[in-house]
């Protein structure tokens, strides 16, 4: 794509950066058209006009082309020099900032900052503090907004329906915001509200961007992108359905009894609409706030077992990945349970994906080669391991084998060292800089998954005798 | 035949009942007002003594609504608002009462509220203009505004309004979602520039 410079009119947006991220455009290698646009952002006016376009392609960004962004900023950062690393470094946290100040974008750009400051080893400091403290800035919903929103949804004003409830959100959410309130019957709740239109905007910006995409269409892995594309539509449009949230939620629920000590928030139907989502209240801290206290190790191993044990028991029983393991989807309760909230990205895998992945691990844990490969070229989308390039089979197989690790490992296994999670960023980061994406749909959310939630653990630098908890979980599904 | 005054009252809500109706079920363009006097059980002569034509006749329903959504607005409002959280519940009220109309609106809004200069001025028209103005006038005044905005500022936000009817006119999200991510903007637009560059102190909530 080409980017001219200074059309007035033109903010460069997203779809530019995006396009400009190495591994998407042979022409740019080094970054330096990225480069280009973000020293015209900060100076650029922003047309009103253009702020729903942006939106999706900022969400879209966030969610797909992290390892992009990722491996520029590295990439960027490892090779140039101190001044020019810097100078990059202040241009991205401008942009950012920019982003950060438009109503709409906020939750888009809240999310990025999310994923990325999960993967603290990759993501320059200075940026991660711009992240963080877009997180902490209010929600752009004013309460007048929100009003309208309850009136079309229930035909009632927020202070009807509940017996109280706060016109200040206490959180931001990626598709709108969260409001506390209080139930007639006394309960403490969290009201998640979106943004009026999402739903639409996101489905017209999918379609600007295939067609957006369209040069792309003689390349070899043009009907992989395509069906990617579709699997990411589903998933954005079932996180606009928050009805859809509310029902993995229940069944999530119901996978957990007090024992466990993981606790996910009971879901008030009647307060609860496609674009309104009323749970139960989790009193805790995230995970920031629980390093700030500097918790010891029993506490710190308590917590990275029962994240852990809580994914696993969805995977196992249900087959189901929360493919958006966030730090903020994690509350860390005084009592010491661990509270689960978020299900708007919930993957469901089907029973093909979950052959191909029970017969992977299988393999792997019987350190069969040939069965590795075997799955490994099938993930890919080949029929056979002697169809892939060596080199391909070798960095994906890296790739892949890393994930497995704790499963290969008995007794306590360390998410916190460092060596390993490096390992496994620099092995993903090979995959993305080769271009070898090709693969099942699926595997851009376990990708996600495993990225976002190693980046949690390790930051938590807990243990976990991981290798008991799947057979515990894998053996009560049989 | 002189009638009461409660009897002209009945007349005149039937007129204006039976006139919505016809107005949704066929359009306003086809529905004549002969129709609307048949419906009504009056003479369509009668029917002119109430409304001169059915523009009048329909832009009365729309002040009507509008009046409806200015006293929703001033029962709604709780003091707290800043200024742009004021100006969306005083629009959205209103159009909250004109949700209705909407079917057949686009067209009468468009006849009685267009800011081109016009032969015929509707006077209806220029009424619930002005009243509608007077209503954001004094919404600026409870956030500090001493002075009357300027003409500029009268017909910067008065093109910002009729845009935003114009949009909900023809808004097929559900519910009008669309219209209220556009009134949120422009809304935020027009503080921003009558609180100069910069300081934006109609926006105290997202410091
Ligand atoms: N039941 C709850 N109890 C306590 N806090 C909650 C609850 N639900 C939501 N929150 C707060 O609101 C934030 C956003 O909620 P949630 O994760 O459900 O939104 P989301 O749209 O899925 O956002 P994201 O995708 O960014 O996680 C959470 O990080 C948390 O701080």
């Amino acid at each position: 794509m080409q980017i001219e410079e200074g059309t007035v009119n033109e903010l460069p947006c997203l779809k530019q950066l995006m396009m400009a991220l190495p591994g998407e455009n042979d022409k740019d290698p080094a970054g330096e058209k990225l480069a280009a646009i973000l020293n015209q952002v900060p100076a650029r006016k922003v047309p009103v006009s253009s702020f729903s376009r942006l939106w999706i392609l900022g969400s879209l960004h966030a969610k797909v082309a992290l390892g992009y962004l990722t491996c520029w900023l590295r990439s960027r950062f490892a090779e140039a020099g101190e001044k020019e690393r810097l100078r990059n470094e202040a241009h991205l946290t401008a942009a950012l900032q920019l982003l950060g100040t438009m109503g709409y974008m906020r939750g888009a750009v809240m999310k990025l900052g999310q994923l990325l400051a999960s993967l603290p080893l990759v993501v320059p400091e200075e940026f991660a503090r711009t992240l963080a403290s877009l997180h902490f800035q209010a929600p752009p919903m004013h309460y007048s907004v929100v009003r309208e929103v309850f009136l079309d949804e229930f035909g009632r004003e927020p202070e009807e329906l509940f017996a109280s409830f706060e016109r200040r959100a206490f959180a931001a959410a990626s598709l709108g915001q969260v409001h506390r309130a209080r139930l007639h019957s006394g309960e403490e709740v969290a009201v998640k509200v979106q943004y009026p239109d999402i739903a639409r905007t996101i489905k017209s910006d999918l379609r600007n961007l295939r067609i957006l995409l369209q040069p792309m269409c003689m390349t070899a892995d043009w009907h992989n992108h395509l069906e990617k594309l579709a699997d990411i539509e589903e998933m954005l449009m079932m996180e606009t359905d928050y009805q859809q949230e509310a029902r993995f939620g229940r069944e999530i629920r119901n996978n957990f009894t007090s024992e466990d000590r993981i606790v996910v928030p009971r879901i008030y139907e009647e307060y609860s609409t496609r674009r309104v989502l009323t749970t139960e209240y989790l009193c805790g801290v995230h995970l920031d706030q629980f390093l700030a206290a500097d918790p010891d190790q029993e506490l710190r191993d308590h917590f990275t077992h029962l994240i852990t044990a809580a994914t696993m028991r969805l995977l196992y029983r249900s087959h189901w990945l929360l493919a958006d393991p966030n730090p903020g989807n994690y509350i860390f309760m005084d009592d010491g349970r661990l509270g689960l909230i978020d299900f708007g990205c919930t993957r469901v895998i089907t029973d093909e994906e979950w052959r191909l992945q029970r017969e992977f691990e299988r393999a792997v844990i019987n350190r069969d080669e040939a069965g590795i490969n075997r799955a490994i070229a099938r993930a890919c989308l080949y029929n056979d391991p002697e169809e892939m390039e060596p080199e391909r089979l070798a960095v994906v197989g890296r790739g892949a084998l890393w994930q497995m690790e704790p499963w290969k490992t008995e007794g306590l296994f360390d998410f916190g060292d460092e060596e390993f999670f490096r390992r496994g960023i620099d092995t993903f980061l090979d995959v993305m800089r080769r271009r070898y994406d090709r693969g099942k749909p699926l595997y851009l959310w376990t990708n996600r998954f495993v990225l976002g939630a190693r980046g949690i653990t390790f930051r938590l630098k807990g243990r976990c005798d991981f290798r008991k908890i799947y057979e515990q979980e894998s053996d009560a599904c049989l | 035949m002189r009638i009461s005054a409660q009897a002209k009252q009945e007349n005149r809500a039937r007129i204006l009942e039976k006139g919505a109706e016809l107005f949704i079920a066929k359009g306003f363009e086809e529905c004549t007002t002969r129709d609307i006097a048949v419906s009504s059980g009056l003479a369509t002569g009668t029917l002119f003594n109430y409304f001169p034509s059915k523009e009048t006749l329909a832009m009365t329903m729309v002040s009507e609504a509008l009046n409806r959504g200015r006293e929703d607005f001033r029962r709604r409002r709780t003091g707290e608002e800043g200024l742009d959280e004021d100006l969306f519940l005083f629009i959205a009220s209103g159009l909250r009462r004109l949700r209705p109309l909407r079917p057949f609106i686009g067209p009468v809004l468009e006849r009685s509220l267009s800011p081109f200069p016009r032969k015929t001025v509707c006077p209806e028209g220029e009424a619930a203009r002005q009243e509608h103005l007077d209503a954001v006038h004094e919404i600026l005044a409870m956030h500090g505004f001493t002075k009357a905005p300027d003409y500029v500022a009268v017909t910067m936000y008065w093109s910002l309004y009729l845009g935003i009817l114009a949009f909900w006119a023809g808004d097929d999200s559900p519910n009008q979602q669309a219209t209220q991510a556009l009134m949120d903007y422009s809304i935020r637009m027009f503080v921003q520039v009558i609180s100069g560059n910069g300081a934006d102190r109609g926006e105290e909530h997202a410091d």
